[in-house]
């Protein structure tokens, strides 16, 4: 009886999630593009140096905006989707509706994007799209998110559980962000440096919370349903969500140490990044105390691997990035390609690598089809392989960078950016694995989704002829 | 947990108090900070008849703010200068130069007050290059800033930053007006050679903006630091890294004026009567004509083109069929001016400058030199004989 309710509910989901996903997939091969293209004007300025459109400030703005909205929010879409209508044990409702808002997000995205490199940008971190795409943007958002809570409120049981939260969780904060920055940035625009801050804020907070509570969610659900148990010290999962609800949104202005605003935001930011270790620690201590139990079979099933290794990366980056928010390191690294290892570390060798394991675990179900193992493996080693290269090399580059900027003796282009330079250079092949490997991410998904596109053109065109006959 | 309602109320409230605290509570602390004297009086009070600091920026160096952030540049450079207190081995504190003041960056740390009059302030989070809070600090001419636009390279054999050919109008031979670069070191073949820009008003936007960075004033929050510390002066090492094959050029006169002329030319363009041009009433503010009457001025090739054919035009005026973008229009314009014909040297260049780079034109400015050689060249011409665009289309082409 069980069997069969999930898979009226896999049904329900089927095309949504898989629209969700594929075209989540698309914007991923946009993103390794850009990202390519911003790490080989790097390394060589003169490349595509003539086209106004690809100036290193645009593509870099255009990059990350591509991986946050674009794969991060299709990606966060599907698997809120999924991951609610399963716990609730209700079908997903609002097909339509979910699909045409969709539509309009990605339309909306591209917009932005070709405004951004069409020089449309605003001043503000991660709401540089220009201004009328972002209306849209929300709307869009708000249809998908009501859709999702609707789910929710219709579900079996009353009793939620810890990947409810985060996902709820991650799904009611990005809207309350982005009306507190649009508020303060846009329609009531303070003077000075105080939109700096908020911007800052909103674009460090957008990771945190709502990225990073839509990883944890799928991690917590994942976790226990391919291992079959329950979560180690599960109690404590509780506390750790309330620390980040409660820590979160204000650690993340450490990023302005020794800026130009009152010494007291820098101060909190970094005490409550010190917090942050307790969030850390219960979510590390549930994921590890649980998969470690049974770690032949995390090693095996190569969903799990991906969320492992994600978990493993949550851990240690944050860690990192506690270290780093302390004023003295802050001092040297600030502002050196450090803020890349940061970024890189928390979307793509955390939160990606759980949605990689979330694609893979989800999309089988939905569409009953098995993705190659070998494929997949392939796409798991070379993005593990690819990331640790691509953090290993921003972070050592930038501590030289960081280090060497210290010392007014040696010439900025001559001496400190050209010791940087061997670590542009290979974050440069970093990328174009990553980026062979999103490839052949996307190439999985797209074949279990679309198993046989010359067929679908088939059909099309047979009822095409159909109609004009 | 389970109610959606209190839970959702649980983290908003988390989140609204991070807002209460960044949002408002720093807008009450320092979002009236307004312009102020450089130090106060022992009793505290502002003196008298003090200058205010920081005073607004000119207005194409706000433009040239719009560039900056539309084409990124924030990517790679910061706007702040930071200083860090210290301890000493006693335990008191000591201001410590630090290295961005070192490094000849500024004078003294960035304020939150130095910022208020900028639209868009850029922050920035990364120094791949240096930092530009004090890049007008600098004594570079507009010239050397302009060929460090055009191809960071050419001054700066090492420097990564992208060049920005598009921002120019490339010719291969030395003209009026156009900047000298050299071809970036160690590099040879057909393609290096030394070539010769004209800047484009995006351009001298940019390096407006670029010379209007700078905070050489004292605030009462943050005087200028004084170190024995070994600071570089600003310009200092750059220079030293400038190799000495550089043509460095004289800064040439229309590099300066164009701002000038581009707000003298507006009033030309638009005020009717004694002493304007009275282009508005037909050509319009939007600089789009009329359709089927009177032809558009922006992306007209007759306007980005030939300035001889332009000049001939304002002094004169035009008559009968004319196809403008594709379009044909059959008019008459009158020479501008009040009579016709009136129009100053001065004026006619500045009007000429001014439509040549407003509406989305980008092109060269024109001097008053240009227009009294034109006017020199054709003094034998019928008074108020109107040309016809076959007739100079026709002498562009005997001059070619």
């Amino acid at each position: 009886m069980k069997d069969t309710t999930e898979e009226v509910i896999d049904r329900s989901a089927k095309i949504v999630v898989s629209f969700f996903v594929a075209s989540a997939g698309l914007w991923l091969l946009v993103a390794a593009l850009l990202a390519y293209i911003a790490a080989a004007k790097l390394t060589d300025p003169f490349f595509l140096a003539s086209f106004e459109y690809f100036t290193y400030g645009k593509v870099k703005v255009a990059q990350a905006n591509a991986f946050v909205y674009g794969w991060g929010g299709n990606s966060i879409f599907a698997s809120t989707l999924w991951i609610l209508a399963r716990l609730s044990q209700v079908e997903v409702r609002g097909r339509i509706m979910l699909l045409f808002a969709g539509t309009l997000w990605n339309l909306a995205i591209t917009f932005g994007l070709l405004g951004i490199l069409d020089g449309h940008m605003n001043a503000h971190e991660m709401l540089e799209m220009p201004t009328i795409v972002w209306p849209v943007l929300f709307i869009s958002y708000a249809v998908i998110a009501f859709l999702a809570l609707v789910i929710h409120r219709s579900r079996k049981h009353s009793d939620t559980i810890a990947p409810q939260w985060f996902v709820l969780a991650s799904l009611i904060w990005f809207p309350a962000l982005f009306l507190i920055a649009w508020n303060g940035l846009e329609i009531n625009p303070a003077r000075g440096t105080l939109p700096s801050v908020l911007s800052l804020w909103f674009g460090q907070s957008l990771i945190w919370l709502w990225l990073t509570p839509m990883a944890l969610g799928a991690a917590y659900y994942i976790i226990p349903s391919i291992l079959g148990r329950a979560i180690d010290k599960y109690y404590l999962a509780i506390f750790g969500f309330w620390c980040i609800a409660a820590l979160a949104p204000w650690s993340v202005v450490h990023h302005l140490e020794g800026g130009p605003v009152p010494m007291w935001i820098p101060a909190i930011g970094t005490v409550m990044s010190i917090a942050m270790i307790f969030p850390i620690a219960v979510a590390s201590t549930n994921f590890h105390a649980t998969a470690f139990r049974d770690i032949g079979k995390v090693w095996n099933n190569l969903p799990l691997r991906f969320v492992i290794f994600g978990t493993i990366s949550y851990t240690l980056s944050s860690y990192i990035g506690v270290i780093f928010s302390l004023p003295d390191v802050a001092k040297l690294t600030q502002f050196s390609i450090i803020n890349e290892f940061h970024f890189n570390q928390r979307v793509y060798g955390f939160f990606s690598m759980i949605i990689f394991g979330m694609v893979y675990h989800m999309l089988p179900k939905i569409t009953g089809k098995e993705i190659g193992k070998s494929a997949k493996s392939f796409h798991f080693w070379t993005s593990a392989f690819g990331v640790l290269i691509l953090l290993l090399a921003y972070l050592i580059g930038g501590l030289t960078h960081g280090v060497l900027a210290q010392q007014s003796s040696l010439d900025w282009s001559s001496s400190v950016i050209s010791s940087v330079q061997p670590y542009f250079i290979i974050t440069k092949y970093a990328f174009v694995i990553l980026g062979f490997s999103q490839l052949v991410f996307v190439i999985n998904i797209w074949k279990v989704i679309f198993p046989n596109p010359f067929a679908l053109f088939l059909a099309s065109s047979n009822e095409q002829k159909g109609k004009t006959a | 947990m389970n109610n959606i309602f209190k839970f959702s109320f649980g983290i908003l409230s988390t989140l609204g108090f991070a807002w209460l605290a960044f949002v408002v509570g720093a807008n009450l602390q320092f979002g009236d900070l307004s312009p102020e004297a450089e130090y106060f009086e022992d009793n505290g009070s502002r003196p008298t008849d003090a200058e205010l600091f920081p005073k607004d920026m000119p207005g194409l160096a706000k433009q040239g703010a719009e560039e900056y952030l539309a084409l990124g540049c924030v990517s790679c450079h910061t706007q702040q200068v930071r200083l860090f207190t210290n301890k000493d081995a006693e335990g008191n504190k000591i201001v410590e130069a630090g290295i961005d003041i070192q490094r000849g960056w500024g004078k003294r740390a960035s304020m939150a007050r130095d910022y208020i009059l900028q639209d868009h302030v850029m922050l920035g989070n990364t120094r791949i290059g240096p930092d530009l809070a004090n890049f007008g600090l600098n004594e570079y001419d507009n010239a050397w800033l302009h060929q460090h636009l055009f191809e960071p390279q050419s001054l700066v054999p090492d420097s990564i930053c992208p060049p920005s050919p598009f921002l120019y109008d490339i010719s291969q031979k030395p003209k009026d007006g156009t900047i000298t670069v050299s071809p970036p070191a160690g590099s040879s073949g057909d393609e290096n050679k030394t070539r010769y820009v004209i800047p484009s008003i995006r351009a001298n936007r940019i390096v407006a903006y670029l010379r209007a960075l700078k905070q050489d004033y004292e605030l009462p929050e943050s005087p200028f630091v004084e170190t024995d510390e070994e600071i570089i002066e600003p310009n200092a090492t750059r220079i030293q890294s400038i190799p000495d094959w550089v043509n460095y050029p004289a800064s040439p006169k229309s590099l300066v004026d164009i701002s000038e002329q581009m707000s003298a030319g507006k009033e030309v363009y638009t005020k009717i009567g004694q002493g304007g041009g009275g282009c508005v009433t037909c050509h319009q503010p939007t600089g789009l004509g009329v359709p089927l009457a009177f032809p558009p001025l922006a992306a007209s090739d007759w306007v980005k083109g030939d300035k001889d054919r332009l000049i001939k035009i304002s002094l004169y005026g035009l008559m009968g069929e004319i196809e403008v973008n594709g379009v044909k229009y059959n008019g008459v314009m009158a020479a501008p001016g009040m009579p016709p014909g009136s129009l100053t040297d001065q004026q006619v260049a500045d009007v000429l400058t001014f439509i040549r780079n407003s509406w989305g034109n980008s092109a060269s400015a024109v001097s008053p030199s240009e227009v009294s050689e034109v006017r020199e060249s054709i003094k034998d011409r019928t008074p108020m004989k109107m040309w016809t665009a076959e007739e100079l289309l026709s002498h562009s082409k005997i001059e070619q």
